[in-house]
């Protein structure tokens, strides 16, 4: 099975948004026409993650993923504000094939196993977003907006024992920063994970996916701010981009942001005989 | 203006048809959705799309009476494509939960990849294919003209067809040393153990072979 080159896509009131460490979110364009230009460069995967449907207790992104279904054919992935079985069936009658669920899961782990045997494991994704707090993983829930008192360990079994089919480990630390992912937390979660685990957090340079790929044996990795910072440089015409954007653009701090494109990516991947496709 | 070519899709409301439908449309086909028993007749082409359990697959095309446009579909011998799960329900049984009798087009069984060590449980992901050249069927061919032939597809499923005759084996892909038919062909049938929807560019380019 090739590595995964996954992209999220951050969504706040139908816009697309970016933060650092999961706070002080911006706008910065439309998700469907990133999300077309990410098919385009042959991404395999797209998270569509509503970042404020946990709090608000509704998720939105679902009707951009039916839009974006008519010109996209890549596995979809819906994230956000994901409480009942009701919501889930909902969300893949939209279009999604996975769904991806953080704090209803700590809420109530049963949730996971009610949900895995109705919809298949396969549709079950977990999202696990780990603050490192003195050399110790803390989990939190509402896009790392509240802690939990659960260890990083028990709660990854439980999620595997309780019929999930994928984990996403998200790095709050290094999320947005672009340093580079957390390697240690990605080992230390594999070790004890037996289900596809998916890396996210810091991605800033090919370099380290690559180191990634080499030094852990996730599946894939989960890249946003690289890839959406590549393709607001590399659009002339402003008008696709919305006012926020292109004021977010002409700041002098955007220049210095790492950014690189899919196709560049997964060309560097092959070149140092990653399997990707 | 030439007529587009239609298709019908079978809805066994179990799983979402939308990317199917879509992808269908992309390629130049005109669909139409049922879930109930339809008149095969005036269609090009016949889909059975479907994830999840054959058992739940199987009881939902017999209620639906569906079952019955399949077979019609395949005594006409119409284009029919069955695409994961509907391409496994093609086949005689299956062994999850016991025993479950499907459409018996294929010899052979369904099986679950957790009864081999050293497979994964669940084939999730995006994989390549390798064909079975000695079978020279114009599917083979279509993959090698279309320049698909080095592609990988997305897959999704803990379940795999076994002991099919090796002359309707089209291709296979392999769950760590476990190979598994991926691509199954007899007469104008065809399954497809992969999903073409969600294979990005190769599997729309893959669609436009039922044209």
């Amino acid at each position: 099975m090739i590595k995964r080159i996954i992209s999220r896509l951050d969504i706040k009131n139908n816009f697309l948004v970016k933060g650092l460490q999961l706070e002080g979110l911006r706008v910065i364009g439309y998700p469907e026409t990133f999300a077309k230009e990410y098919y385009f460069q042959n991404i395999d995967e797209i998270i569509f993650q509503d970042v404020v449907a946990s709090l608000y207790k509704r998720n939105q992104s679902k009707h951009i993923v039916n839009n974006i279904t008519n010109d996209i054919f890549v596995p979809i992935v819906v994230g956000g504000g994901i409480r009942t079985l009701e919501d889930i069936n909902d969300i893949l009658l939209h279009g999604a094939d996975r769904v991806s669920i953080n704090t209803q899961a700590i809420n109530n782990p049963k949730f996971i196993e009610e949900s895995a045997l109705k919809f298949g494991s396969s549709t079950i994704a977990i999202s696990v977003e780990a603050l490192k707090i003195n050399d110790e993983y803390k989990i939190f829930t509402d896009n790392g907006r509240s802690p939990s008192n659960l260890n990083l360990y028990d709660w990854v079994k439980k999620i595997q024992d309780l019929g999930a089919g994928e984990i996403m480990i998200t790095s709050i630390n290094n999320e947005g920063t672009g340093k580079g992912f957390d390697l240690r937390l990605v080992d230390e979660v594999k070790k004890i994970c037996k289900i596809p685990l998916l890396a996210h957090g810091g991605g800033g340079k090919p370099d380290h996916v690559l180191e990634l790929f080499r030094k852990t044996d996730v599946d894939g990795c989960i890249l946003s701010s690289a890839f959406h910072y590549h393709y607001i440089k590399s659009i002339k015409d402003n008008k696709v981009l919305e006012t926020g954007s292109s004021s977010f653009i002409h700041q002098k701090e955007f220049d210095d942001l790492d950014c690189f494109s899919i196709e560049k990516l997964k060309k560097y991947l092959a070149e140092n005989k990653i399997n990707i496709r | 203006m030439n007529k587009k070519p239609l298709a019908a899709i079978i809805d066994l409301s179990i799983n979402n048809i939308l990317s199917i439908k879509r992808a269908l449309e992309v390629v130049g086909f005109e669909t139409e959705i049922f879930n109930k028993k339809f008149s095969t007749k005036k269609f090009d082409l016949v889909v059975l799309p479907g994830v999840g359990a054959f058992s739940e697959g199987m009881n939902r095309l017999i209620k639906t009476k569906l079952i019955d446009s399949v077979k019609e579909a395949i005594n006409q011998d119409k284009k029919l494509v069955g695409i994961c799960l509907g391409m496994q329900l093609l086949f005689k049984d299956s062994s999850e939960f016991g025993h479950t009798k499907g459409i018996n087009f294929f010899n052979g069984n369904v099986e679950a990849f957790s009864k081999n060590e050293n497979t994964k449980r669940l084939h999730i992901g995006w994989n390549n294919i390798e064909f079975n050249k000695t079978n020279n069927q114009d599917i083979i061919n279509y993959f090698y003209e279309k320049n698909l032939q080095n592609e990988y597809f997305y897959f999704v499923h803990s379940y795999y067809a076994n002991n099919l005759e090796s002359k309707h084996e089209m291709a296979f892909t392999k769950n760590n040393n476990l190979k598994f038919p991926s691509i199954v062909k007899k007469g104008n049938v065809l399954g497809l153990q992969f999903h073409p929807e969600k294979s990005g560019k190769s599997g729309i380019k893959l669609l436009k072979f039922f044209l």
